[in-house]
């Protein structure tokens, strides 16, 4: 599976290209390359599959209708992650959303996610160890700010540098480390909790 | 914008890494090996227990996203396809040819329309103006015969209209007999 590369940027699609052509013109590459690392951050941001779906599905649709403001001063993947990001808090600070977040039947059951960690353990017992690992970060970004949580997901699910979230998000350079370090110091107490748990 | 400062005052264990410490070294990409050692990971040569700390919260990270990732690999296989293109089928670069297009198209409708008005216009005189005519002569025939009348009927009276009210000051005598009258005489 093509997995691996979900968090890279394509180089033929960065910075510097030779080709003076708008590379997104070639809207089905552009889908290909980068739908997986769009709904991906999407769906652990909103925590919703249909969610994250039709806000993935905006996300090309508004960069298809705004490709020509595209200036190429950034990688594509973090010009459609800013527009995700920025349909997702509309979408978050919306009533309609806060009574569908309570009844959704497609909400991401942590259990599920935590079920996919990597088969690499060696034992039953250390690939349930991993599990209830993954199922607490899940549950402790729920409980973050909305925008330690984004900055959090930037950095280790999206692998962004620390300046290109703050090109993402418009926020200050110090802005984007207070929040992530505040971020990790709620992770690193829930961890440490249930590492002593554990023993 | 609302910004925090940039340090946080995390209470710090004694001997080891603050908070701060432990979520740079966490969120620093390990790409720059050349430059020199930092104060925090000087500390991390000397303390196994800060060490084995940051090894296991690394290692819960990137299970998270691997387990992510994989999770959400799996919900996209049952995912619709994207449909941008059906939707914004009018590309910007050729936008404007769009509407040039639409207005000849306008333009080439409208046109035709006027061309017959106007010619239906120019053909309308004649048959306008036969009529007009028609109602003229018909017009000036009537009037010549009341004219011839009102000829006929001054000249067949003894008296002008104006001094038949002096032939017959009393006013007694019927005007049509009078005038009867007088033609007998």
């Amino acid at each position: 599976m093509a997995t691996e590369n979900i968090g890279t940027f394509p180089t033929g699609l960065a910075i510097g290209t030779e080709a003076r052509t708008n590379p997104l013109d070639d809207l089905d590459t552009v889908v290909a390359l980068y739908q997986p690392r769009v709904f991906r951050f999407l769906l652990a941001t909103l925590r919703d599959r249909d969610a994250a779906e039709t806000l993935t599905q905006e996300t090309f649709l508004r960069a298809w209708t705004a490709r020509e403001s595209f200036r190429e001063d950034c990688a594509v993947g973090t010009w459609l992650i800013r527009i995700a990001l920025n349909l997702a808090r509309d979408h978050t600070r919306t009533g309609r959303f806060r009574f569908w977040k309570n009844l959704a039947a497609n909400a991401v059951d942590v259990a599920d996610v935590a079920s996919f960690v990597p088969a690499m353990e060696a034992s039953s017992e250390s690939r349930l160890i991993a599990q209830q690992q993954v199922a607490a970060i899940w549950e402790t970004l729920a409980g973050l700010s909305e925008r330690q949580r984004t900055i959090f997901l930037l950095r280790f699910l999206e692998e962004m540098d620390i300046s290109e979230i703050a090109e993402t998000t418009g926020l200050p350079l110090g802005t984007v480390k207070s929040h992530l370090y505040r971020a990790l110091h709620v992770i690193r107490a829930r961890h440490a909790g249930h590492a002593k748990e554990a023993r | 914008m609302k910004t925090e400062p940039n340090t946080i005052a995390f209470p710090r264990p004694s001997g080891h890494l603050t908070e701060a410490q432990f979520g740079e070294l966490l969120a620093s990409s390990a790409k720059n090996t050349d430059r020199a050692l930092t104060p925090a990971e000087e500390h991390l040569l000397t303390c196994e227990q800060c060490t084995a700390e940051l090894a296991e919260l690394r290692e819960a990270i990137v299970l998270f996203r691997g387990a992510t990732t994989a999770y959400a690999d799996d919900q996209l296989r049952t995912a619709a396809p994207i449909a941008v293109r059906a939707r914004g089928f009018l590309s910007p670069t050729l936008r404007p040819m769009y509407f040039v297009a639409v207005a000849a198209l306008v333009l080439a409708a409208f046109l035709p329309i006027q061309a017959v008005h106007r010619r239906s216009l120019q053909a309308a005189p004649p048959a306008a103006a036969a009529s007009a005519a028609l109602n003229s002569e018909q017009y000036a025939a009537e009037s010549d015969e009341a004219l011839l009348e009102d000829v006929d009927r001054a000249a067949s009276a003894t008296l002008p209209d104006s001094m038949q009210v002096l032939a017959d000051p009393m006013g007694n005598t019927d005007l049509s007999v009078q005038k009867s009258n007088q033609r007998k005489y």
